[in-house]
């Protein structure tokens, strides 16, 4: 495979592969962009996603949404409909099922089957690519709020084309987040085109003057992900896509679950996302978002509302421009409508509450904010000099380096030799740094952090320790405490 | 039953990588084999993992939903690949949505499954049920008593 660069797509190359895109699945074929851009000319303002997003971050709103993804198009208009009237969803979600995720659309075609002789969904999420554009433009159209495409696709292209046609504003992923912690060997050197593809399709609309909304994911395996890893994947990614022509962007956090930690994260993340875009003086508008807890949950309904206001009391204080919001049923998978909408009216009440309430000036959090931005700056670093200067050539380097390396994913190229593990309160750490070009400085502010709590549990820090972090939340607490 | 091989992974498209770490970590801790597959493993690809290392259980996870579309079959394939009496495991959340376990564990027994097992279950339960599973098993070849099988 050719190696990436990070250089936006002429006219030419995109045309050069478009056709073959298109032609992935019978619903791509003859899909024309002149009509898809006179189609969305015709979607109302107050849909738009960038235009909504961006109006709440001025206004310092904090925005709600779920997630949402059933196999039955009319389903999914119920469903979006439920939670637009009675969850109060400021902004919708499609949520797309795991066989169109990896391309398997045949498979798709069966689980649609398979939905209607079962009378209930047998899909974690919305086949877009199997519907088509007229089918899923009666669903853009049926609804008044903002829409998004949510998934982990490697490969997303025929999804963004049908979807953005379709009059969906606002597309999620990106070349890294929807690799490693989604596939198990497909090369970053293939996402990242994938994504550059995607991210210019965006930037064509934006020339047609139709702003399409673009968020890398944040939690990316969602599991302890150290902040500086997330923001630096973040960081990357808002600058290949803003490199294509994209304009609004999103990028986003995980919750960790301790709240200084939280929040300096989301801070530490805009103040870098905008030097960064100012440094290449990209003209890019700059939101956040806010995941509630990505990790295991309590089965437990009144204990899993308690998590889920947990994160919203941290969104809230993080200033964050949206926050994705959990449910109840969480710990068994996909929620029924009531609960997602159940999840989305604790959150507003939460947020609410806290409407103008704000954190500032606590020494802990500029503490906290000032090593973010250190980590995330030595992994930045190292990406630019693998690279020579190339963030796309930099991102495949650092990762077969493991300079980039993200904990518990699944691809085979990632390497694996990072550890995290909470500190006495809860804070996400590094037990391992594997081959991170950190300072000594931060290596030992790590390992002080890891030994403090050794201590304070009488036990030596172990993998155990790890696993008992992991399952803490779902047993009612933070910290994965010898009980 | 120390020693005894087992075949893990997760089934179909699904990605979820982290509990499938701890399984591997866990099973090699109580002393069995563990033959991690990792996720996005077909149904073929667990059976020739069996049949290659002779395998004593094959370990399915499934966290995503689609756990019935993509476990159908799997008892037939195995017997087709010779490995008919091959113990089979399953657990996660293996259905789209909140369901009542009794009925997902009806369905997947149903399905050829020896063990079915619920969101949240801890590997710990999986290991007793599988030296039990196992010691049952010697006992058929050893003709030993039931009343022998140890305690856990």
């Amino acid at each position: 495979m050719a190696e990436v660069r990070n250089k936006c797509l002429t006219i030419k190359e995109f045309e050069a592969v478009r056709q073959g895109v298109l032609n992935q699945w019978p619903t791509g074929k003859g899909l024309a962009l002149q009509e898809a851009f006179s189609y969305q000319k015709k979607i109302p303002k107050q849909k738009r996603f960038a235009e909504r997003i961006e109006e709440a971050m001025v206004k310092g709103e904090v925005l709600t949404q779920p997630r949402a993804g059933v196999a039955l198009i009319d389903q999914q208009i119920l469903l979006l409909k439920h939670l637009e009237a009675e969850g109060g969803a400021d902004l919708l979600s499609a949520t797309i099922d795991s066989y169109t995720r990896q391309n398997r659309y045949h498979e798709a075609q069966k689980g649609i089957e398979e939905s209607i002789n079962a009378g209930r969904s047998m899909l974690n999420g919305l086949p877009v690519v199997n519907y088509g554009v007229a089918s899923c433009r009666r669903l853009t159209e049926a609804l008044n709020r903002p829409l998004q495409v949510r998934h982990g696709t490697p490969d997303a292209r025929l999804l963004a084309e049908i979807s953005l046609a379709a009059g969906f504003t606002a597309f999620e992923g990106g070349g890294i987040s929807y690799n490693i912690p989604y596939a198990k060997n497909v090369p970053l050197e293939a996402t990242i085109y994938y994504w550059q593809y995607v991210d210019r399709l965006a930037g064509l609309y934006e020339e047609n003057g139709l702003s399409v909304n673009r968020e890398p994911f944040g939690p990316l395996t969602g599991t302890l992900v150290p902040p500086c890893l997330s923001n630096a994947v973040a960081i990357i990614e808002a600058l290949l896509a803003a490199e294509q022509g994209v304009k609004s962007i999103t990028v986003g956090y995980g919750q960790g679950g301790n709240l200084i930690q939280d929040v300096a994260a989301l801070r530490s993340l805009k103040q870098l996302v905008l030097e960064y875009m100012e440094r290449y003086n990209y003209k890019v508008k700059i939101t956040t978002v806010f995941h509630q807890w990505m990790g295991g949950f309590p089965p437990d309904e009144a204990k899993a509302f308690g998590v889920i206001a947990w994160g919203a009391v941290a969104a809230a204080f993080a200033n964050a421009t949206k926050v994705i919001v959990k449910t109840p049923h969480e710990a068994f998978g996909i929620p029924t409508k009531e609960a997602n909408a159940d999840g989305l009216k604790a959150t507003r009440q939460v947020l609410n509450m806290l409407q103008g309430q704000r954190i500032t000036e606590l020494q802990a959090l500029e503490e906290e904010t000032t090593i973010i931005t250190a980590e995330t700056k030595s992994l930045l670093d190292g990406v630019e000099r693998l690279g020579e200067g190339d963030w796309a050539l930099g991102t495949v380097r650092a990762f077969a380096a493991g300079v980039l390396d993200l904990p518990f994913a699944p691809s085979k190229l990632n390497r694996g030799k990072v550890m995290p593990i909470r500190d006495q309160e809860g804070a996400v750490r590094f037990l391992k740094h594997g081959n991170l070009p950190f300072t000594q400085e931060i290596i030992d502010f790590h390992r002080t952090k890891v030994s403090e709590r050794a201590k304070a549990e009488k036990r030596p820090v172990s993998l155990q320790m790890v696993i008992d972090d992991i399952y803490a939340i779902g047993k009612g607490m933070l910290v994965g405490k010898p009980s | 039953m120390k020693g005894s091989t087992l075949v893990l992974g997760v089934i179909g498209m699904d990605v979820h990588a982290v509990g499938n770490k701890i399984l591997e970590y866990a099973f090699n801790h109580a002393g069995f084999n563990v033959i991690n597959l990792g996720v996005m493993v077909s149904q073929e690809e667990f059976i020739s993992a069996a049949v290659e290392t002779a395998a004593e259980a094959i370990i399915v996870s499934s966290l995503y939903g689609h756990g019935q579309l993509d476990c159908r079959g799997l008892r037939s394939k195995c017997i087709e690949a010779g490995i008919g009496n091959i113990l089979l495991y399953v657990g996660g959340n293996l259905v789209v949505g909140k369901t009542s376990f009794p009925e997902v564990e009806r369905t997947f027994k149903n399905m050829g499954f020896d063990r079915v097992y619920p969101p949240g279950a801890s590997p710990e339960q999986a290991i007793i049920d599988l030296r039990n599973d196992l010691w049952l098993r010697e006992e058929d070849i050893h003709g030993r008593s039931k009343e022998q099988m140890p305690n856990h």
